[in-house]
């Protein structure tokens, strides 16, 4: 396993160096630059900004000196934030959309694995259809309606709730992390269900009826485990995405997370921002991945990667 | 305890919790902000949310009282000598930074030639050319202590400027002009000083003890709250986060009115949109017929109260009413449509353009939604009138600056200008031959001539020849001024001192909670 784990690392680092690259040129073939506005400026000023950023260099060096940069961690200065390094705006940004990705991935697996685990035992009866209704509508109703409307009710009507803002207090949560988990909820329960509806026609659950074990032991020593595999790939990529913010939640809590940086870097071609959030996201969705391997070997005993590698 | 109990205290925990944050504190003003500020570095800042925190944590040799006219600030009289070319300022010796420190003419001296510096690569560092050698010291033709300003005495400071100058007060009211804190950036001006910054989240201000006018200041902190969606904004007003909006939602004026009353306050606000023509490519180059023929048949009124509905004011002409020396109210066609459109389809067909032979033009803007409904409704009065086949090209923001800029492929692009100071030339500029500004590559000796006229001279001789230019640009149909801008703001009603003014700068100085 340990082999299998240095190899499975060593293999990030080609990945990530493609990555970076790939944006890299992206980012800078895309029309317009970062000090393009809607007051166009002399052009010795913008030759002032262009010296400034290194901007003026072939691009071929500004790529060399950005790659000798990010090895010593420094990912450079925010072209549109000018007072802040894109180092700054990440180790501020990250632990919100961290702590609220959690919250909701948390949340997410403890109510929809249940519900989803419960809908097959109740295969085709009225939970079942009741529950993957409900499912359905949580996935069907994007982020950006779910979140005005339990603003127009917690907030405005009832004034429960804050309409928005950021501290790390649990009122400020609540919102933004039900926001965030229900569409999971819905997709971890509808996952959840289908592959234990699987398991559970499985042999070995047939012999473990047949010897007259009862159900409840059935479905959580036996049928769980494997059943979880499918939920348990959904989440890598999913941890990696909701860990690093989701810009639609952040903009209408007004969260000062990092996912609005994806958009809002891209915008205004803060190139050096767009490179940091996409390496974190990179290394994030690497890193999920890994473990979710991990997770799939210690849940499913046929699995040995360095048997399977020899 | 069963599950539905524990819920239920949960729920109590935590609700009980949201109250404190929901109440406003007293003396602490919540303020929306719009976006991020770009930068709180005076050199540096462009966006107007970073000059509105800028002004309340420094301030400039003259400022503004709460309707934005010119009062002394850390200069407390001047003097300007009778050719408008020797300003001559008396620093209050009161000022001092918020270290304790005295603000000296140093400061300035200091701040200007770091401004024009090559290396501080300030990108709004060209506001100074006005001053002497200012534009050499900036391209690094002569060394920065040739610039026009010095200090005389402890406390006297003296400019020289290239030409006479009428606006220049209203220059020193930005902050570019601020004298220079150093390289300690937590070391400001003004009236606050600021406590806590989270980007993307909000800028805590606390009161400056050593404000030199301490005593006016009656808030203890201010917070300004960065939020970019004015949907999300209005939503927090309503939850009563807010004491302050930064605007309003376009579109749901009838509604806000119905909802707010007095507090939605609506002000004519130093700004103009318009359309421009690129009048170096076909099919708008040499044809100022055309242009006036597309000009005379747009409703502007329709196009304010049905399509945009946000209180813009229709118009005419470029200069914003209340601008010094233009009427107070917006410039408008006497003539009935029906009248108007006939000579709008005659000038159309002796443009060459029938039914047979439309116009094919390519109106392009960015993204937001009420470009976009105003561009359609354009496009339609257009076809309506004349048959004109409008395409209409959406772009993302910085596509279009950037196509705007080269102008390589525009023909009708969106325009629009915001009054940096309260003066007609900063309008104009945008359309003189050298103008970096200029998106309609207009090039019109007259034009030129007068503007070149103007600068230098000063009182009503020059604002005869602004209007004048103003004249040639509108008679040459270069743009169609549709609207002029409003400020929109949600004020509650125990904010106190917040005046309507067409600056729109609202220091947060004079303003006080009941």
């Amino acid at each position: 396993m340990l082999k299998y784990s240095l190899k499975r690392l060593a293999s990030a680092i080609p990945t990530l160096f493609l990555l970076i690259t790939f944006a890299f040129f992206m980012i800078r073939i895309a029309p317009g630059g970062p000090f393009d506005s809607e007051r166009a400026l002399p052009p010795e000023i913008e030759a002032n900004l262009a010296a400034k950023y290194h901007l003026d260099e072939h691009l071929v060096i500004q790529y060399g000196r950005y790659l000798w940069n990010i090895a010593r961690l420094d990912f450079g200065p925010s072209f549109h934030y000018l007072d802040w390094s894109v180092n700054d705006l990440i180790l501020q940004g990250a632990p919100v959309s961290f702590t609220l990705g959690l919250l909701a991935l948390a949340l997410a697996l403890a109510i929809g694995i249940p519900i989803g685990a419960w809908a097959a035992f109740r295969q085709n009866r009225a939970a079942d259809y009741s529950v993957m209704s409900l499912a359905m509508v949580g996935i069907s109703i994007p982020n950006f309606v779910m979140a005005p409307l339990l603003i127009l009710l917690f907030a405005i009507t009832l004034g429960w709730l804050p309409a928005g803002g950021w501290e790390f207090s649990p009122a400020r949560m609540v919102l933004p992390v039900i926001t965030l988990a229900l569409p999971m909820i819905a997709y971890i329960a509808r996952i959840t269900r289908g592959s234990m509806i699987e398991v559970l026609h499985a042999s070995f659950i047939r012999t473990a009826r047949a010897k007259g074990m009862p159900s409840r032991n059935i479905l959580f020593s036996h049928a769980l485990k494997p059943a979880l595999l499918p939920v348990i790939s959904y989440l890598g990529p999913a941890a990696a995405a909701i860990l690093t913010g989701s810009v639609v939640v952040e903009r209408i809590f007004t969260i000062p997370g990092i996912g609005s940086y994806f958009v809002q870097g891209a915008l205004n071609r803060d190139y050096t921002l767009v490179m940091g959030v996409v390496i974190l996201y990179g290394m994030l969705i690497i890193l999920f991945n890994f473990l979710v391997d991990l997770v799939y070997a210690w849940l499913d005993p046929r699995i040995r990667y360095d048997e399977q590698e020899a | 305890m069963s599950i539905a109990s524990r819920l239920a205290l949960f729920a109590v925990v935590v609700f009980s919790w949201s109250t404190t944050p929901l109440s406003l504190a007293a003396a602490t003003l919540d303020r929306g902000l719009g976006p991020e500020p770009d930068a709180l570095d005076i050199h540096l800042a462009q966006s107007l949310s970073a000059l509105n925190v800028l002004r309340d944590l420094h301030e400039g040799l003259i400022t503004l009282d709460p309707s934005a006219r010119l009062i002394p600030g850390l200069a407390r009289a001047w003097t300007v000598s009778d050719d408008g070319r020797v300003w001559r300022f008396e620093l209050d010796p009161r000022a001092r930074w918020s270290d304790g420190e005295p603000i000296t003419a140093d400061d300035v001296v200091a701040g200007w030639r770091r401004a024009l510096a090559p290396a501080t690569a300030a990108p709004m560092a060209g506001m100074l050319d006005v001053v002497a050698n200012a534009r050499a010291v900036r391209t690094g033709r002569m060394a920065p202590s040739e610039l026009g300003v010095r200090k005389e005495g402890d406390h006297g400071l003296v400019v020289e400027l290239e030409q006479a100058t009428p606006w220049f007060a209203e220059l020193l009211t930005h902050p570019l002009t601020f004298p220079w804190p150093g390289e300690n950036q937590a070391r400001f001006s003004g009236p606050f000083v600021l406590d806590r910054r989270v980007p993307g989240a909000h800028l805590r201000l606390t009161r400056n003890p050593e404000y030199r006018d301490r005593a006016s200041v009656a808030l203890e902190r201010v917070v300004w709250h960065v939020i970019e969606e004015p949907s999300v904004e209005l939503a927090r007003y309503r939850a009563g986060q807010l004491h302050i909006t930064e605007t309003i939602p376009p579109g749901r004026l009838d509604w806000m009115r119905e909802q707010f009353g007095d507090e939605l306050r609506i002000a004519p606000y130093l700004g103009t949109f318009f359309l421009a023509f690129h009048v170096g490519r076909e099919p708008f180059a040499d044809a100022p017929g055309l242009r006036r023929a597309l000009s005379l048949v747009i409703d502007r009124e329709l196009l304010t109260e049905r399509v945009l509905g946000a209180g813009e004011v229709p118009t005419w002409g470029l200069i914003p009413p209340g601008m010094p020396g233009w009427p107070e109210t917006p410039a408008v066609e006497e003539r009935a449509a029906a009248e108007r459109i006939a000579e709008a389809r005659e000038l159309y067909r002796a443009a060459g353009f029938s039914a047979r032979r439309p116009l094919r033009a390519e109106l392009r803007f960015n993204t937001s939604l009420t470009h976009r409904r105003m561009a359609a409704a354009v496009a339609a009065m257009w076809k309506e009138q004349l048959g004109v086949e409008t395409r209409l090209v959406n772009e993302e923001w910085k596509v279009f600056v950037a196509n705007r800029r080269h102008g390589r492929i525009t023909e009708i692009v969106r325009g629009g200008w915001i009054a940096d100071w309260r003066d007609a030339a900063n309008f104009l500029q945008l359309f003189e031959t050298d103008s970096p500004l200029n998106y309609s590559f207009f090039s019109d000796r007259e034009f030129d001539a007068l503007m070149d006229a103007a600068r230098g001279r000063h009182g009503e001789d020059r604002l005869a020849l602004l209007r004048r230019a103003e004249e040639r640009l509108l008679g040459e149909h270069v743009i169609i001024p549709l609207y002029h801008y409003v400020s929109r703001h949600l004020v509650r009603p125990e904010v106190r001192g917040f005046e309507d003014n067409a600056m729109d700068i609202h220091l947060s100085r004079w303003l006080s909670l009941q």
